[in-house]
């Protein structure tokens, strides 16, 4: 039943269904816990029932849609702090692989809550969305890794007090793992991290089932660890990294030493051109600023946004074919209305508007689409990735909002940065681009964006994105 | 009590048929499909329910039960919200084709 509601949900049209048709399936699943193992006289249940329904409810109503990801992070964490909690009242059970799964459970279900409580706390900016690092951090992480695995492999044997040890040992130990990992964990790796937390509370929930006998407690759990690992997948293949490398590598160090000799030298040449071009850029750009600033002191008008403002509209009211590039930036300065509202002008003058979405834009899978069905954007204008890559070429403008890493050019050939050989939208390839960011600055990757300095077709709208593009509105009209 | 063997037999053969069925959802529902896992995770609140059911007819002492509690209300919490949040989410996505 609950296969046949996630199966469901993978057509658009069928997913409400699916996902009331899983609700159902749960419902049935507590009422049937209740009758058979006998506890139905037990009231205190009920009451917690309530006040966790409640709970849950107010916050699933109340909640932005920005917020999704917080969210459903703070949700996971619960899921593994209650499996935590089912390990510690079943370790008392008989035989070594009661008190095996049991101990595994406390493990799992902690590294869950404690890891989704610092990523929920990142994603609500309470903590610093930087990667923290501390002395010798990925030691004290693997160290904190092994220290849990003992105490829940010594929990096996041990009998009496020796129980109790190993218990308060793999709950310390497993808290302080899930804390060191998910610190360490930067803004952009978040999609992969929730994916890989929301594993663990299905892993987690498995393994508490185990512990207690309970099949459906198992399966359940089994299918949402599986859909976890999976979607970390994908994000892990759009990132081209490793789970390993976020998890305990951060960044990739700059490795300029290619393995051949003779190539070594040319390599460094280049670079060493390319750094000299990179300064040459940087000066013009310096040198266009001030004559920017002097020619804007000169009018002692705001004449830049109004001087600008004309070219990159004119480009998109002549344009025919438009794709629209959402980025996190979309999010924050919360235009998806005012994304909507252009695409709805554009096509209202004939135009032909997509959207293209990279599978990390935002920070967890699918977020973008969520915020631009927020919007009433159609789901049949969304495209993803490999979908729509090709079309760039051949499209008359691309409006990018609010999304950097996800079109720099340099994941193709800047070696050694963070985002080398991440697969990203040809933005670069389209004869226009409007970039519609609040700066310039390098995205979390911390890439400078070539696009920003190219010399033709591009048009920067720098600002809230909500106001520039009111004003790239104003200016078609 | 059900053999240890059987258990783990069905958390592999369900992982499988999970990572296949999944598999299919379009990348356009990812986030759904996540906050919708999500919720299903906490199926671990059956987990709590017998755990504190077991830890209430046993008499067992005032500490286990009110863990007991407490753990069924965080699951509560989880699968309430979970399901919830998830339901608004997929409702955006209807409204549009009617």
């Amino acid at each position: 039943m609950v296969l046949a509601g996630i199966s469901m949900m993978s057509k658009v049209r069928t997913a409400v269904a699916g996902n009331l048709l899983s609700a159902l399936a749960m419902l049935c699943g507590i009422v049937a816990t209740l009758l058979f193992a006998g506890v139905v006289s037990v009231w205190t249940i009920y009451v917690s029932i309530l006040i966790g329904a409640l709970a849950g409810s107010l916050l699933a109503a109340r909640v932005k849609m920005i917020q999704m990801p917080q969210t459903v992070a703070l949700f996971n964490g619960l899921g593994g702090g209650a499996s935590a909690l089912v390990g510690i009242l079943s370790i008392g059970g008989e035989g070594a692989f009661v008190r095996f799964t049991a101990l595994l459970a406390v493990a799992v279900g902690m590294v869950t809550l404690v890891g989704s409580l610092v990523a929920a706390g990142k994603l609500h900016r309470v903590l610093p969305q930087k990667p923290v690092v501390w002395k010798g951090h990925a030691l004290c992480t693997l160290l904190f890794l092994a220290l849990t695995l003992g105490f829940v492999v010594a929990g096996i044997f041990a009998e009496g007090a020796g129980l109790t040890v190993c218990l308060a040992g793999a709950f310390v130990a497993a808290s302080l793992f899930g804390l060191w990992f998910s610190l360490r964990v930067g803004g952009a790796d978040m999609p992969v991290t929730i994916s890989l937390l929301n594993s663990l509370s299905g892993v987690a929930g498995a393994i508490a089932g185990m512990a207690i006998g309970d099949v459906f407690l198992v399966a359940v759990g089994g299918i949402v660890g599986a859909s976890g690992l999976l979607l970390t997948q994908i994000m892990c293949r759009a990132m081209n990294r490793s789970l390993m490398s976020i998890l305990t590598g951060g960044p990739v160090k700059p490795t300029p030493q290619t393995p051949v000799k003779e190539n070594e030298q040319l390599v460094v040449r280049i670079m060493d051109l390319e750094k000299k071009i990179k300064e040459l850029e940087a000066m013009v750009a310096d040198l266009e600023a001030r004559v920017k600033a002097l020619d804007g002191q000169l009018n002692a008008a705001p004449a830049t946004p109004v001087e600008e403002a004309p070219t990159a509209a004119g480009v998109l009211s002549k344009a025919r074919d438009v794709i629209i590039v959402p980025g996190y930036g979309m999010a924050l300065a919360q235009a998806q209305h005012q994304v909507r509202q252009l695409a709805d002008k554009l096509e209202s003058r004939g135009a032909r508007v997509r959207f293209a979405i990279h599978p990390v834009a935002g920070r967890m899978p699918g977020h973008m689409n969520v915020l631009l069905a927020e919007a009433d954007v159609d789901y049949e204008k969304l495209f993803e990735m490999d979908a729509i890559n090709d079309d760039f070429k051949n499209a008359d403008a691309v409006v990018v909002i609010g999304a950097n890493d996800v079109l720099n050019p340099a994941a193709r050939d800047a070696v050694g940065t963070p985002i080398y050989g991440m697969p990203v939208l040809n933005v670069d390839q389209a004869p226009e681009v409007i970039v519609c960011n609040y700066d310039l600055k390098p995205g979390y990757a911390g890439v400078e964006n070539p696009i920003y300095s190219r010399k033709q077709g591009v048009y920067l709208e720098l600002g809230d994105a909500k106001e520039t593009l009111m004003r790239l509105m104003a200016g078609i009209a | 009590m059900i053999h240890p063997l059987i258990l783990v037999a069905v958390f592999a053969v369900s992982t499988v048929l999970g990572y296949f069925i999944i598999r299919t959802v379009p990348s356009l529902l990812h986030t759904p499909l996540m906050s919708g896992m999500n919720a299903l995770s906490g199926v671990t609140i059956v987990g709590s329910i017998v755990a504190t059911g077991v830890a209430f007819l046993s008499g067992g002492g005032v500490l286990s039960q009110l863990a007991g509690c407490l753990a069924i209300v965080l699951a509560a919490v989880n699968v309430f919200g979970g399901f919830g949040v998830t339901h608004r989410m997929l409702r955006m996505f209807d409204k549009k084709k009617k």
